[in-house]
């Protein structure tokens, strides 16, 4: 108690403003070191996934931050519902991810908004090797002139069945099936095996839009809707039946499984998602499970096309050169397709699809999938997708499982669902 | 009955008005130097008082002030908010996914809180009785309002309600076939009562007290005189409690507005199936981060401000006519 006695209030005071001084120093010194020349940068990387993903990128990137010593990596990942909200708030906020995980969905509601990076001027400026793409993938993010993201995979839709159920059935589906096939396969399976043929695809917009563009049309234009309420209400109208007649799975099950799927529960034969999620499929299910060409109309047009994952970089970051070199690493070194596999969708650039070579069954089918549709022709160049697409293909969703449960008539359901998706349009 | 802490400075400072006030213009003002010590005691509660003030400022009253704003217009996080007038308030009535969010918490709300709180105050009754192990079942009861608001407490709930799991089972021994209640549009809304009825541990542990308050002597009065249990229940037990009684549904009410967490991870991070659950904070919160459309969200935010300062009013007007205080305690 007696110490401070000798020290009246003003040599306290100098002592206090000597210490923030010196603190004012010290983080002086922490500024320099870290922008200075010669220090490590640090990226921050962002992606939507399950741990298994998660574990297999954090390896991808250890492994470039040992032949790019100069760069670091933060990681995060969430699901991918939770990944976009958490990406919103932190862009809004100034604060985005330096490179993020991203899909055809989001591009032109992003590009809008200023949040990507156009990576086209680091491809000059060679930090980003835009060589080897897979059938011209290398241009599939480009928007009026701007490179928003560069692909990782490429995935297709396919229509995920359980194989012993289509087997006991007699069915085996063949490129160049139609409706009017798969229909009938799905009566077949209900009368003798006593389960839906399908889970469902009502709400499944990507599986529409296939089913639009055999028809000439397509979901999107690029600044608004491809169709109108004439061509759903039918649509819908078919699937309320069809739930009813148990054509396809009872809903109030399918919604209780979510996130597992219908079919790997044994809840239904098959359901049409994208061709590389068929790998969870197995790990779900007991069953085992095959990949199955998407119908058409006339045998010939199934309205295809090569979707993708791709990483972006956002516009804001301060290390373009850098978000350019590890984008390039993983787009492009084989051992990250070694690491990856088909997790995101088949290799996009020759370099990593030759390096890796599937051992397992499920993956082995995802590469034969992609390789007959290529080969069959039938693939076309993707149709845009407006900015609020991903609030709309929200909607679709939910709106179509309100159908099934009976919640609304489908008059009701269609009505309400164009006027989301105007909204939708309309604000962002 | 309760008292306002307030602090010295404030007390002091309320003493002089009231000084002032007793003497009338031109009574004995306070000695100079009086007035100069409560200055100094002013400046020193204001100074210590200054981080709340600060936080109060930035953290509630600024952003408070700002969402109002942004109610009158469309905001999409990126843009400048455009100034729209009462447009957010036109959608909201004519959305019928907002009307279903109002059904639905209403619905939540109405059938939610009674339940909640007679749960509450049977257990309470229970447990006001001396028995052996009674400190155990205090804290065995209360143990689930300590978790009932954490994330895995609604996971557990899910796992627990949905198809093919235990309440499932259960129900088919009993020869009843309703499924999982977590797909089913109408039952899920009473998974989700079901969690905030476990949840009764807090006004549970209020009402203890207030029963502990009643006199002995009333209940002995009345067994002499013949009364069963029934009627000493609503005779003695309700009316002496209903101060306690009208403080619990006050703040169950309000807080059952305010469910968002349970609603949320019970239905899978959707407020589904088939909008069931979409409670009203569910929705803003939806419209909000997943649509981008902040004006929106913050317009129903204060919407349900005024619903929730309505419903108070009316509460606060009704208890006059069934809280009885003891008297003096008015």
């Amino acid at each position: 108690m007696s110490r401070n006695n000798g020290m009246d209030r003003r040599q306290l005071l100098k002592l206090a403003g000597l210490s923030a001084a010196g603190l004012g120093l010290t983080a002086a010194g922490c500024g320099s070191g870290s922008g200075g020349s010669g220090g490590p940068v640090t990226i921050r990387h962002s992606w939507w996934g399950a741990d298994d993903r998660a574990k297999k990128v954090q390896q991808c990137v250890t492994l470039f931050e040992k032949k790019h010593p100069k760069i670091k990596v933060k990681t995060d990942f969430q699901q991918y519902a939770d990944f976009w909200k958490k990406f919103n708030t932190q862009a809004a906020g100034g604060n985005p991810p330096d490179v993020i995980q991203n899909a055809v969905t989001f591009l032109r509601k992003y590009e809008a908004k200023n949040v990507l990076l156009d990576l086209g001027p680091q491809a000059e400026k060679g930090n980003l090797d835009l060589g080897g793409f897979r059938s011209g993938l290398e241009k599939f993010a480009e928007i009026d002139g701007k490179l928003l993201g560069v692909p990782v995979g490429s995935n297709s839709m396919a229509l995920v069945i359980d194989e012993k159920v289509y087997e006991k059935a007699g069915i085996a589906p063949e490129i160049g099936w139609t409706w009017d096939d798969w229909l009938a396969g799905l009566e077949k399976i209900k009368s003798g095996q006593k389960i839906a043929g399908d889970a469902g695809p009502h709400g499944v917009m990507y599986l529409y839009d296939l089913i639009l563009r055999q028809n000439g049309k397509a979901f999107f234009t690029e600044d608004g809707m491809g169709f109108g309420e004439d061509e759903l209400l039918p649509y819908w109208t078919e699937a309320l039946e069809r739930v009813k007649s148990g054509l396809y799975a009872d809903p109030n099950k399918v919604e209780q499984l979510k996130p597992a799927s219908a079919t790997a529960k044994g809840l239904s034969a098959g359901e049409f998602t994208w061709d590389n999620f068929s790998v969870r499929y197995s790990a779900e299910g007991r069953s085992s499970y095959g990949l199955a060409p998407i119908p058409s109309t006339d045998g010939k047009k199934t309205g295809q096309y090569l979707g993708s994952l791709m990483l972006s970089g956002t516009a804001r970051t301060k290390h373009p050169a850098e978000v350019a070199t590890f984008i390039s690493f993983m787009t492009h070194d084989p051992e990250v397709a070694r690491i990856m596999g088909y997790d995101r969708g088949v290799p996009a650039t020759t370099a990593q699809f030759g390096a890796y070579q599937p051992s397992d069954a499920p993956s082995k089918a995802i590469g034969a999938y992609e390789t007959a549709i290529a080969d069959a022709g039938v693939l076309e160049p993707i149709t845009p997708h407006p900015a609020g697409a991903d609030v709309i293909e929200a909607a679709f969703l939910r709106i179509g499982a309100d159908l099934s449960l009976g919640k609304s008539s489908p008059e009701e359901s269609v009505k309400q669902f164009f006027s989301e998706a105007k909204t939708a349009l309309g604000s962002n | 009955m309760t008292h306002i802490h307030t602090s010295p400075g404030v007390l002091a400072a309320g003493d002089d008005r009231s000084v002032a006030k007793r003497n009338g213009p031109g009574g004995n003002a306070p000695p100079p130097a009086r007035k100069r010590r409560d200055r100094g005691e002013n400046v020193a509660g204001y100074l210590f008082m200054s981080p709340w003030i600060a936080g109060f400022l930035f953290l509630i009253a600024g952003p408070m002030v700002f969402s109002l704003y942004l109610s009158f217009t469309e905001y999409n996080l990126f843009e400048a908010p455009r100034w729209i007038g009462l447009q957010n308030f036109t959608d909201m009535f004519a959305d019928p996914r907002w009307r279903q969010s109002v059904k639905v918490t209403s619905w939540y709300v109405l059938i939610g809180t009674p339940i909640k709180l007679a749960a509450a105050l049977a257990v309470a009754m229970l447990l006001a009785q001396k028995r052996w192990g009674q400190s155990f079942y205090r804290a065995a009861f209360y143990a689930p309002s300590l978790i009932g608001a954490s994330v895995s407490a609604a996971i557990v709930w899910r796992a627990l309600f949905s198809d093919d799991a235990i309440v499932d089972r259960t129900q088919k021994v009993f020869g009843v076939e309703v499924g999982g209640w977590i797909g089913d549009p109408a039952m899920i809304i009473y998974a989700l009562i079901a969690l905030t009825v476990w949840q009764f541990g807090a006004p549970m542990v209020i009402f203890l007290a207030g029963l502990k308050q009643v006199p002995r002597e009333l209940y002995e009065a009345a067994e002499v005189d013949g009364a069963g249990p029934w009627r000493r229940f609503f005779h003695i037990t309700l009316p002496m409690i209903s101060p306690v009684l009208f403080f619990n549904v006050l703040l169950e009410t309000i807080h059952s507005f305010q469910i968002f967490g349970s609603a949320y991870i019970v239905s899978n991070s959707s407020c589904g199936p088939a909008d069931a659950t979409l409670v009203y904070t569910c929705y803003l919160y939806e419209q909000g981060f997943v649509n981008s459309r902040m004006g929106f969200a913050s317009a129903m935010g204060w919407l349900l401000l005024v619903a929730v300062g309505l419903v108070t009013a009316v509460l606060f007007w009704s208890q006059k006519r069934w809280v009885h205080y003891e008297e003096g305690g008015r």
